[in-house]
């Protein structure tokens, strides 16, 4: 079925730490230039996930490929780009020594750097020490150091966090031009309206199983929840007992209603309340979806 | 292949030297203190004689093995843990750095500083006219000074993957001072009380110091370096047990 090599295989992952499972059979596909966000709450399994993937973990079933190589390969791992949210940085290089190591350690020239460094606005902050640097700037620099080798896979954790509006969308520039040449971006993200904007498709995780992998607006349109606003004399214990109501709630003026079949509350509202006014039906966002589907709430913290 | 590892070596290594140069603690305990020492005892007993041997000769071998000693057991150990607690061993193995070379780049640092310090120990030596040996001599020492610091390095880096950056730290330089105070490395063993003597011959940094003195026509070296294969045997099987059990 699909004719191009598969940047990341997995089939049929499972691990287990004693007692707890993290992965419970797990199969993901990630092709040339697609971003897939890996959602998922806490003790989902994610991080499990990426230990395999980027060759740190070895599964106790299934494989995992990486352009048809054993992630466990030194010459397989050249090819993945890494960035991790609790790496730290030693207070004694600075932020072009860190690059150009990077670079060196990935088979290139020191010289690489030079150019990675001025497109990720890194230049003036070079001879500095990355323990004088902001979370932020920490930020760039991991990910200068993770794009250096120019490699074919990115596995990115929560890439965007301490990043300000203008540096996160600059950073997701960066990566679609990496991606309109054919690197594939695997990011892991608590910020789920974030990937609903960047991600070709979502992968929800929960409990060492994937719940869902598809494009974020197919997520969307899977949830039948609408939002129903308008301005009405009716009841809310009125509201309640229709069929598929989920909550009502009251704001100022307006009446906000949850619900599975917005057709029948629309004719009941429409045909009762000839007042009505401020008649609104909005989609439920992917935030809703994710959480009805892992029926986890503490994720969109 | 052979190329990219040799290269990725070389920018471990410059890492590793900058980590001490750059880093006031590990400067000052691992290279300002060993020699600030030596050339404050050499001013004061470096003109003295025993044995035939001027004492600021003889602690060439004797401040010259806890000089070597400092860099070697203090830096790599440190090293180590400072990259699990930073999740840059983790990194690096990502990165496809073999670990191998990573603790190699550390041990070649801390044996580049122990020369660095051995040359500021001999100069300083000379000029306060203190220096009465051979070239081929003092050589001598210095190489087995180096040599004999491996098992030291490995105990490092075995303390290294079993504890976080501040234990290993303390631990390291708690074990360090005994260890130089007992083997004679400050005070000349002959000074000191009979039963520290027969603490000292326990004691690998005793042997060591010993055996660089052998080298300047002071004593034998026969168990000397034995007794520092024997610590180099079991310094690897801690070290390779450590390396085991570590969390990378």
């Amino acid at each position: 079925m699909a004719t191009t090599q598969a940047v990341l295989a997995a089939e049929g992952l499972r691990y287990r730490y004693g007692e707890t499972v993290a992965l419970d059979g797990v199969d993901l596909r990630v092709d040339p230039g697609e971003c897939v966000a890996l959602l998922g709450p806490n003790g989902a399994g994610k991080s499990t996930l990426v230990a395999i993937a980027v060759g740190l973990l070895t599964p106790q079933h299934g494989t995992v490929r990486i352009l048809g190589g054993d992630p466990r390969r030194a010459a397989t791992r050249r090819q993945l780009g890494v960035a991790q949210q609790t790496l730290g940085f030693p207070n004694t290089l600075t932020v072009r020594e860190l690059v150009t190591g990077a670079a060196v350690r990935g088979g290139l020239r020191a010289a690489a750097a030079g150019p990675i460094l001025a497109e990720l606005g890194l230049t003036e902050l070079a001879p500095r020490r990355v323990s004088k640097l902001s979370g932020g700037q920490k930020q760039r620099v991991q990910l200068a150091m993770a794009l250096v080798t120019e490699p074919t896979l990115l596995v990115l954790d929560e890439p965007t966090v301490g990043l300000d509006t203008a540096a996160r969308r600059h950073f997701w520039q960066i990566l679609a031009r990496r991606r309109a040449q054919g690197a594939a971006v695997l990011v892991t993200t608590h910020l789920i309206e974030e990937s609903a904007a960047v991600a070709d498709r979502v992968v929800v995780l929960d409990r060492g199983r994937i719940l869902a992998d598809a494009p974020p607006q197919e997520l969307v349109d899977r949830l039948p929840d609408r939002t129903v606003t308008a301005r009405t004399g009716i009841a809310s214990a009125e509201l309640e007992r229709l069929p598929g109501v989920l909550s009502v709630r009251r704001e100022h003026d307006l009446t906000r209603i949850q619900t599975r079949s917005p057709e029948d509350l629309l004719r009941v509202l429409l045909a009762r309340d000839p007042g009505l006014s401020e008649l609104r039906v909005q989609d439920a966002g992917l935030e809703e979806a994710v959480v009805a589907l892992t029926g986890d709430e503490e994720m969109v913290a | 292949m052979n190329g990219l590892l040799g290269r990725v070596f070389g920018v471990e290594l410059r890492d590793e030297l900058r980590a001490i140069v750059r880093e006031p603690t590990s400067l000052f305990f691992g290279i300002l203190m060993p020699v600030g020492l030596f050339v404050l005892f050499n001013l004061l007993y470096g003109h003295d004689i025993t044995q035939g041997l001027s004492a600021g000769t003889a602690m060439v071998a004797t401040f010259g093995t806890y000089g070597v000693i400092t860099v070697a057991a203090l830096q790599p150990g440190i090293g180590v843990a400072q990259d699990r607690d930073l999740g840059w061993l983790r990194m690096k193995r990502v990165s496809a750095v073999p670990i191998g070379v990573s603790l190699a780049a550390k041990a070649t640092a801390a044996l580049l500083y122990g020369v660095g310090v051995l040359v500021l120990m001999g100069v300083a030596a000379a000029a306060f006219g203190t220096l009465h040996a051979s070239p081929w001599a003092l050589l001598r020492v210095a190489l087995v000074l180096l040599l004999g610091s491996v098992p030291f390095t490995l105990l490092s880096v075995a303390v290294g993957f079993r504890f976080r950056t501040g234990a290993a730290t303390a631990l390291l330089n708690a074990v360090l001072f005994p260890l130089a105070m007992l083997s004679g490395l400050w005070i000349p063993i002959q000074f000191l009380p009979s039963v520290v003597r027969e603490i000292a011959k326990f004691l690998p940094t005793y042997h060591l110091a010993q055996l660089g003195l052998a080298q300047l026509g002071h004593g034998t070296s026969m168990i000397h370096v034995l007794a520092l294969l024997v610590t180099t045997v079991a310094a690897s099987g801690v070290a390779a047990m450590s390396y085991r059990h570590a969390r990378i």
